[in-house]
């Protein structure tokens, strides 16, 4: 018996070690690494700013290491203020390495080196504002306070708000989720709308207007992601100064009018046959592009998606987003998202990474014009917005002063305390309009599951 | 002679020598991870620093309304897709193996072709076939099953179905090479003799066969159902545990407290061992099953 006992236990320790093996290489997700320096740069002109970059300064060159998402995006952004401020300080004598992961990756790796004592940490990082609370809270002392640092009045309040712990101020901000409502005004004409009709709406006339066009022209009018339906629920929320979380950080979803109202929106969207609900991020960008929908609520880095339609050049226009009639403290302006750049307080090379984000990131609005035009990238610096870039037309959105919209929206967003819980609050909520699709509860007793699984995520 | 007598005490001396490297990193990348993890499940990051919690974290899984339907879908994953997996992997080994199959070399290799796809790869295809424009919905509408595409992954019964499917896809093939290896290697004698006694093919199948696989069948048994506990990829990438949670499995739960939500290493490190302590109180029931049979 002692033996067998032996036996089974040596099979299952070999069974469970040959598959947690197998597990771990079969797990691995193909890592997008892509290490560029601003030296592997292609173009001329980055290449001799990196001979300058290069040549034998006194000391020895430093390097800042930054980690980011996006290569199209905020990678490219940063690369380029690399090569303003290899520019603009010559004397610097540092290099600058824009490492582009997925941004899975970079929470993933951040988490871990954090949470296991700090090695392998980049210099510089960009986090999103939803995500900004928990690593604050989680790993206090990891960031450099950048309050002393900055004029941050220069910057947008709620943008700086979102980064900004018990009066320290942790992050440079960087781009804003601005909300719009984009829309093909083609299609919304053709059921006897116009341009006029789509401006500050209230949801209860955008859904009226959505059935005629959906009646009319047989396409659906809005499109949300089918199994999370947050991007128009944070919009909403956002658009009453209401969150998930109070100013205090005390859950705030079982009484919340706003979010009451959202679910109410979004099911009546869906009775009327007007929403459609893509399974993915790459569906919902395909059904706009290929025109089975006609709108779409979400942020300023939304725009390359539309564009990917080159036939439909001219009949795509942007507007404020709807407005909760029933509520009176509901605005045409929200924010869905946004990222900020923060300074790992151990990093070697801390104040070197604090002055290049100085050099850059405060006082040159023509590096927020170059991003701006290039990148489409929504600054959080408020004297970038004065300039010419502003009433540049876009051809695509027929001639429309997209950026300007933006520079118009975004003083009205009201600050919200997003707290450290986001991704836990959306699971919730998530999981509320799944079973309220579903028709298992109504709207009070989904809040008041997802007020309840959140509550006991947290431990309260 | 001589040989033998030198060979003695050294060929223990060499034998270790030869499985140290091995045995040390067996010790760094498993062990040590291992004895760690433990640690971590009894402690809790709070403020940035680890503080001992004794065992409030395996307290708090018996509340934690998710975790419990973590494990609930995954026991309905393993209770519905383990042993239809094992009785169609035995089936198509028993067909694979009779003698009057031509072109044996080609179907095996279909058979066990599913296995060497990327977890990932897969899970992403079965997406795309049960998508609204994709493969099945295009198929049913064509034979007038359905009028308009199905969301097949918005429903929480039919996700789960759809996870079964894939998993019943990629995990056959593999158990039909255990059972076909088993089966060549059962004496020809035993179905001779069965044959003389007039036993037909099924009397032949439940009397002769399946009791001379029954160490492989526990065997399989045992993987498939910590495979099963361990699914991660597929939950991930076809329906990122929705709707409502339906579809989510423990380790997918694991991941999301140690990477999505506020890190808690030490309770995800607390829930895996709460898995392993599954896996062995499993495998000790097998095996007690399979011990009284025989």
């Amino acid at each position: 018996m002692k033996r067998k006992m032996a036996a089974m236990a040596m099979t299952a320790a070999l069974v469970l070690g040959t598959l947690a093996g197998c597990g771990k290489t079969e797990n691995a997700q193909p890592e997008t690494k892509e290490e560029e320096t601003v030296a592997d740069d292609a173009s001329g002109e980055a290449a001799e700013e990196t001979e300058t970059a290069k040549e034998p300064q006194s000391g020895e060159e430093k390097t800042i290491t930054i980690w980011a998402w996006d290569d199209n995006f905020n990678v490219a952004v940063m690369k380029e203020a690399a090569n303003v401020y290899a520019q603009s300080n010559p004397d610097a004598n540092v290099n600058v390495d824009v490492v582009s992961l997925s941004k899975e990756d970079v929470y993933v790796k951040l988490q871990t080196a954090l949470a296991g004592g700090g090695s392998g940490l980049p210099d510089i990082v960009l986090l999103e504002d939803y995500v900004s609370g928990k690593y604050l809270n989680t790993f206090p002392g990891s960031f450099a306070d950048l309050t002393e640092k900055f004029d941050f009045s220069q910057f947008l309040s709620f943008k700086v708000d979102a980064v900004t712990q018990d009066g320290k101020t942790y992050a440079v901000p960087f781009d804003t989720g601005a909300t719009a409502l984009y829309y093909r005004l083609d299609l919304v004409e053709q059921a006897g709308y116009t341009e006029e009709d789509m401006q500050d709406l209230t949801w209860d006339e955008f859904i009226e207007i959505g059935k005629t066009v959906t009646e009319k022209t047989g396409v659906q009018m809005i499109v949300e992601i089918a199994n999370n339906k947050t991007t128009l629920v944070r919009a909403m929320m956002q658009s009453c100064g209401l969150w998930y979380f109070d100013k205090d950080g005390n859950i705030n979803i079982k009484d919340n009018e706003a979010l009451k109202s959202a679910f109410d929106i979004i099911v009546r969207m869906k009775e009327a046959g007007i929403l459609y609900e893509a399974e993915s991020t790459e569906g919902r960008a395909g059904a706009l592009n290929n025109g089975t929908v006609v709108s779409v609520v979400n942020a300023p880095w939304f725009i390359s998606s539309i564009r990917q339609a080159e036939d439909q050049s001219g009949l795509w226009r942007a507007a404020r987003i709807p407005r909760i009639a029933e509520l009176d403290s509901s605005i045409n302006a929200s924010n869905v998202g946004g990222s900020s750049w923060y300074v790992l307080e151990k990093s070697e090379v801390k104040d070197e990474a604090i002055a290049f984000l100085q050099g850059v990131w405060e006082g040159n609005t023509d590096f927020y014009d170059t991003i701006m035009l290039n990148q489409g990238a929504m600054g959080s610096y408020i004297p970038g917005y004065d300039t010419g870039v502003y009433d540049e037309e876009d051809e695509f959105f027929g001639g429309q002063k997209l950026n300007g919209l933006f520079a118009e929206i975004l003083p009205d967003v009201i600050p919200v305390n997003f707290g450290g819980y986001v991704a836990e609050a959306n699971d919730a909520i998530t999981t509320a309009l799944a079973n309220l699709f579903e028709g298992k509860v109504t709207i009070d007793e989904a809040l008041e599951q997802a007020e309840a699984q959140l509550a006991n995520q947290l431990g309260r | 002679m001589k040989r033998t007598k030198k060979a003695g005490p050294n060929y223990d001396r060499y034998g270790w020598i030869f499985i140290s490297a091995a045995f040390l990193l067996y010790l760094i990348f498993t062990i040590y991870p291992a004895v760690e993890s433990l640690m971590l499940a009894f402690q809790s990051l709070e403020g940035g620093e680890y503080i001992f919690v004794g065992l409030k974290n395996f307290k708090r899984m018996f509340g934690d309304a998710i975790f419990l339907q973590s494990l609930k879908n995954t026991f309905l994953y393993m209770v519905l897709q383990v042993p239809v997996m094992l009785i169609m992997a035995l089936v198509i080994a028993v067909m694979l193996n009779s003698s009057f199959l031509k072109f044996k070399g080609f179907f095996r290799t279909s058979i066990f072709l599913p296995c060497v796809t990327s977890l990932v790869a897969y899970s992403i295809l079965f997406k795309m076939m049960f998508s609204l424009d994709g493969i099945i919905n295009q198929a049913l509408m064509h034979l007038g099953i359905l009028d308009a595409p199905y969301q097949f992954l918005q429903n929480s019964g039919w996700a789960r179905a759809v996870i079964v499917i894939a998993m019943l896809w990629r995990w056959t093939g593999y158990n039909v090479i255990f059972y076909l290896s088993a089966l060549q290697n059962i004496p020809k004698e035993t179905f001779e003799a069965a044959k003389v006694d007039g036993a037909n093919a099924v009397q032949t199948f439940f009397r002769v066969t399946v009791p001379q696989l029954k160490p492989i069948v526990l065997l399989t048994a045992i993987m498939s159902t910590n495979g099963t506990l361990q699914l991660f990829d597929e939950t991930m990438n076809i329906t990122q545990g929705g709707p409502a949670n339906s579809t989510l499995t423990v380790s997918h739960y694991i991941y999301n407290q140690s990477f999505v939500y506020a890190p808690n290493f030490g309770y995800a490190s607390a829930i895996s061992y709460m898995v392993v302590f599954i896996m062995i109180i499993l495998a000790i029931i097998q095996f007690s099953v399979a011990g009284k049979e025989g």
